[in-house]
C-alpha cells in the first residue's frame, strides 16, 4: 500500500482525500481491517516508546536541574544573606569593643566575606544569564568589593585613632543593610521561585500525563484485536499479541512505578527538605537580624530606638508557636527536633541577656551594657544557638540531596527500557497480525 | 504536608517581616552612628513664618549662688536630675575636638562633653554622673524640648528660630562658618565653589547657609558631619562647610584637607535645654558664669583646642531675662 500511495504524485488535497477515501475503504474488508490494526498498534506502541524516553528525560534533567542547581543555588543565597548579615553585625561588635578591634570578630568578619564571596562566584555560574536572580548577583559583586573596602578603610582610620573611622564603617553599615541585603533576599527569593519551578518540571507532569494516556488506548487496542480476531478465527488466543498484551501491561505498571516513586521522593524532598529548609534557613537569619539590632542599637548610642522595636518583632516571630523556629520539627526527624528545640531555648536565654543588656542602657550604665553585649557569656549563648541552626540545615540539607538522588534513580531506566520494551511490543504485535494477513493471500 | 504548609506560610511572613523591618528604620532614624539612613540632597525646611528679631546671645540670669552639689533646691528640675542620679547630655559621636568618640577608649569626649561634664559636677559632686545620648543634628532642638534629654551641647547654634522652642544658656564659645576643601583646589573661599556639591549635616545651621551664598554651590545633607568627610574621601563632594571648629577637627584626620577663607557667620554655641524649667537655664548660666571666672573655661578650651593657638578671653554672657 506504501508504494501505491507513494506512486502517486497528485496535489496534497487530491492525495489527502485519496488517503482519506483509502484508509476509510479499508475497513470494509477483513485484511483492510487487519491492515488497520497493525498500524495503530504500531502507531501506538511507537508513540508510547518515544513518550516513555520523553517524560523519562525530561523528568531526569528536571529532576538533576533541582538537585545540582536550583537547590544549590538557594543554599547559596541563603549563604549570602547571612554571611552578610553576620559580616554587618561583626563589624559593629568590633566598633562597639574600642581599641583595636578584637582579632576573633576580624577572623570572622574575614571567614564571612569569603563565604560571601565564595557563595557568589557558585551562585553566578547557577543562574541564567537574564532574570533577577542574575542582575541580583551582579550587584551583590559589585557591592560586596565596595563593602569591603569601605571597611577596610574603617579599620586603616581605626588604627590610627582617626574617628572619622567610625563613619566610614557606618557607611558601610548603611551599604551593606540597605542594598547589599535587600539584594541577597532578592536573590534568596529568585531561587526559592525557580525551586518552586524546579519541582514542577522535575515532575514532567504534560509528559507523564500523554505516556500514560498512550499507553491506555494501546492496551484497549491490543485487547479489542485480540477479541476481534478470536471472534472471527477459530483461535482464541494470539500468543505474540497476548506477549505484546503482557509487554504493555508490565511497560505500564513498571512506568507508573517508577514515576509514582519519583513524586513521592519529591515530595518528601519538598515537604521534608525544602521546605523545612526554608523555615531553618528563616529562623538563621532572624536570629542574625537580632543580633545586629542589638549591636547597632549600642553602636548608634542613642537609647532604645528604631533597631530595638525590631528586635522585638523579630524576637516574637521566633518565640511564635508554628513559627520558623518553633514547629514540629520532632516529626521529621527526631535529631532534628532536639536541635531546633535547643536552638529555640537558647535563643530565649539569649533574648533574657539581650533585656538585660537593654536595661543597662537605658539606666545610664552604656559601658556595662557594652560590655555584656559583646562578653564571653552572650557570645557563647550566642555560638551556640547559631550553631545548632547551622547543623539543622546540614541535616536538612542531606535529607533532600538523598532523596533528590532517589528520585532521579529509576528515571534512567525508564528513559532506555521504556523504548526498547515499545519495539519490543510493536514487533509482537506486527507478528501476532501478520500471521493473520498471510492468510487472505 | 501539615508542617510543610505551616512552615512555608511562617516563612513568606517572615519575609515580609524583613522587608518591613527595613523600611521602617529609615524614617525614624534618631540615630547618627548607624542609621539607615541615606544621603539627603535638601532637608525640608519646617513651614512656619520667621522668628522676631532677637537677641539670640542674651539668656536668663542666674539666680544667686549655686547650691551645695548633691544638695539641690527641692522641686527645681535640678532636684529631678539629682534624684534620677545621671545628667543625660545629648550630642553627637563624630565631631572631633567638641564630642567624638575615642577610638581607643570608645569614650565620647570633647569640648562639649566636657561643658556637660562640669553642669554633672555642680548637680552631684561628680562629673561622672553623666549618661551621654547620640542624637541627630536635626533632632538637637526636639530633644530638648521634649525633654528626651536634659541639655543639648553639640556645637549647636542659638538662633532666634530655635529660641521659640528651646531655652539656650549663654554663650559659651564662638564659631563661624568656613568651607574646608581638598589641597589641590585654587579656590579662595566659598564663593569659588558655585556650582559645586558642598556637604553639610542635616539640620544644621551651616547646611542652610550654604544655599544662601550668592555664587549658589549646590548643599549636600548628610546624616553627620563624620559622613560629610567620608563623601569628602569619596570624592562625592568638592568640600564641607560648617564651623571652622569642625572643620579644624577634620582636617586634622585628612592631610589633604585645608580650611579656607574667613568666617562668613557667626555661630554662637550654647547650651540648649527645655523651656518647661527656666530655673535649670539660671542654673546653667551660673555654672557657666563661674567656669568663666575661675579659669575652667580656659582650661577646657587649651585641653581640646590648644593647637590653634592660646585661650581667647572666654565670650562675655548676657542676659536680658
Amino acid at each position: 500500500m506504501t508504494t501505491a500511495l507513494a506512486a502517486r504524485p497528485a496535489p496534497t488535497t487530491v492525495r489527502k482525500a485519496g488517503l482519506v477515501r483509502r484508509v476509510s475503504g479499508l475497513r470494509h474488508t477483513s485484511p483492510g481491517r487487519l491492515q488497520l490494526l497493525i498500524a495503530l498498534l504500531v502507531g501506538f506502541g511507537l508513540l508510547s516508546g518515544l513518550l516513555a524516553g520523553v517524560a523519562g528525560a525530561s523528568a531526569r534533567a528536571g529532576t538533576s536541574d533541582l538537585g545540582n542547581r536550583a537547590q544549590p543555588l538557594l543554599v547559596e543565597a541563603e549563604t549570602i544573606y547571612s554571611a552578610l548579615a553576620d559580616a554587618d553585625t561583626t563589624a559593629a561588635q568590633a566598633f562597639l569593643a574600642g581599641g583595636l578591634e578584637p582579632t576573633a570578630l576580624t577572623r570572622r568578619y574575614d571567614a564571612d566575606l569569603e563565604r560571601a564571596t565564595t557563595a557568589l562566584t557558585s551562585a553566578a555560574r547557577r543562574t541564567p544569564e537574564d532574570g533577577r536572580a542574575a542582575e541580583a548577583v551582579r550587584n551583590l559583586s559589585a557591592g560586596v568589593a565596595q563593602y569591603s573596602a569601605l571597611v577596610a578603610t574603617a579599620r586603616a582610620n581605626n588604627r590610627q585613632g582617626l574617628p572619622i573611622g567610625a563613619s566610614y564603617l557606618s557607611e558601610a553599615s548603611r551599604l551593606n543593610r540597605d542594598t547589599l541585603q535587600p539584594q541577597a533576599r532578592e536573590l534568596f527569593e529568585g531561587a526559592q521561585d525557580e525551586v518552586e519551578d524546579g519541582y514542577s518540571s522535575a515532575g514532567a507532569l504534560g509528559w507523564v500525563a500523554l505516556l500514560l494516556l498512550s499507553l491506555v488506548v494501546l492496551l484497549i487496542t491490543l485487547i479489542v484485536t485480540q477479541r476481534y480476531l478470536s471472534r472471527r478465527t477459530q483461535r482464541t488466543f494470539n500468543v505474540p499479541l497476548l506477549a505484546a498484551t503482557g509487554l504493555t501491561l508490565v511497560f505500564t505498571v513498571g512506568a507508573i512505578g517508577i514515576l509514582a516513586v519519583q513524586q513521592a521522593r519529591l515530595d518528601r524532598a519538598a515537604n521534608q527538605g525544602s521546605g523545612p529548609m526554608a523555615s531553618i534557613a528563616q529562623s538563621r537569619l532572624l536570629t542574625l537580624q537580632a543580633r545586629g539590632d542589638e549591636a547597632l542599637t549600642l553602636a548608634a548610642r542613642a537609647g532604645s530606638g528604631p533597631y530595638e522595636l525590631d528586635f522585638s518583632s523579630v524576637e516574637a516571630r521566633l518565640n511564635q508557636r508554628g513559627g520558623p523556629m518553633v514547629n514540629e520539627y520532632d516529626q521529621l526527624d527526631y535529631q532534628l527536633g532536639r536541635t531546633m528545640d535547643r536552638a529555640s531555648k537558647q535563643f530565649q536565654q539569649y533574648a533574657t541577656i539581650h533585656d538585660d543588656v537593654r536595661a543597662l542602657d537605658d539606666s545610664g550604665q552604656y559601658d556595662k551594657a557594652v560590655a555584656l553585649a559583646i562578653g564571653p557569656e552572650t557570645t557563647k549563648v550566642f555560638e551556640d544557638l547559631r550553631g545548632d541552626l547551622d547543623s539543622a540545615l546540614e541535616n536538612r540539607k542531606e535529607f533532600f540531596t538523598a532523596e533528590i538522588d532517589r528520585a532521579g534513580s529509576g528515571l534512567g531506566l525508564l528513559t532506555v527500557l521504556g523504548p526498547l520494551l515499545a519495539v519490543a511490543i510493536c514487533v509482537f504485535a506486527f507478528a501476532g497480525l501478520r500471521a493473520r494477513l498471510e492468510e487472505y493471500r | 504536608m501539615r508542617i510543610r504548609a505551616a512552615l512555608a506560610v511562617t516563612a513568606l511572613a517572615a519575609t515580609t517581616a524583613l522587608t518591613a523591618c527595613s523600611g521602617d528604620t529609615s524614617p525614624l532614624a534618631s540615630a547618627t552612628a548607624m542609621p539607615q539612613q541615606n544621603a539627603v540632597t535638601a532637608a525640608p525646611p519646617a513651614e512656619r513664618p520667621p522668628a522676631p528679631a532677637c537677641n539670640p546671645r542674651a539668656s536668663l540670669r542666674p539666680a544667686g549662688a549655686l547650691p551645695t552639689p548633691g544638695d539641690m533646691p527641692a522641686g527645681s528640675y535640678m532636684a529631678t536630675i539629682q534624684k534620677r542620679g545621671r545628667l543625660v547630655l545629648g550630642t553627637s559621636q563624630d565631631t572631633l575636638l567638641f564630642s567624638s568618640r575615642n577610638p581607643f577608649t570608645g569614650q565620647i569626649e570633647g569640648f562639649d562633653v566636657d561643658m556637660g561634664r562640669q553642669i554633672a559636677e555642680a548637680i552631684f559632686g561628680d562629673a561622672t554622673k553623666i549618661q551621654i545620648k547620640v542624637i541627630g543634628y536635626d533632632k538637637r532642638v526636639s530633644s530638648a524640648a521634649d525633654g528626651s534629654v536634659d541639655i543639648v551641647a553639640d556645637t549647636m547654634t542659638a538662633n532666634c528660630d530655635r529660641w521659640r522652642d528651646v531655652n539656650f544658656s549663654s554663650i559659651y564659645y564662638e564659631a563661624g562658618q568656613k568651607v574646608l576643601v581638598s589641597k589641590t583646589s585654587t579656590a579662595k573661599s566659598i564663593d569659588d565653589l558655585g556650582g559645586k556639591k558642598v556637604c553639610s549635616a542635616a539640620g544644621s545651621t551651616s547646611f542652610e547657609n550654604i544655599g544662601k551664598r550668592p555664587t549658589k554651590p549646590i548643599a549636600v545633607a548628610k546624616p553627620a558631619f563624620g559622613d560629610c568627610l567620608v563623601a569628602f574621601q569619596r570624592n562625592e563632594v568638592d568640600g564641607i562647610s560648617t564651623d571652622d571648629t569642625i572643620l579644624a577637627g577634620m582636617a586634622a584626620q585628612d592631610p589633604y584637607a585645608k580650611v579656607i577663607g574667613q568666617k562668613f557667620t557667626d555661630e554662637p554655641y550654647a547650651i540648649a535645654m527645655s523651656k518647661a524649667h527656666p530655673e535649670f537655664a539660671r542654673f546653667v548660666n551660673a555654672v557657666l558664669e563661674r567656669n568663666r571666672a575661675d579659669g575652667t573655661w580656659k582650661k577646657t578650651y587649651e585641653r581640646w583646642l590648644g593647637d590653634f593657638g592660646t585661650a581667647p578671653a572666654p565670650p562675655t554672657a548676657q542676659y536680658d531675662k
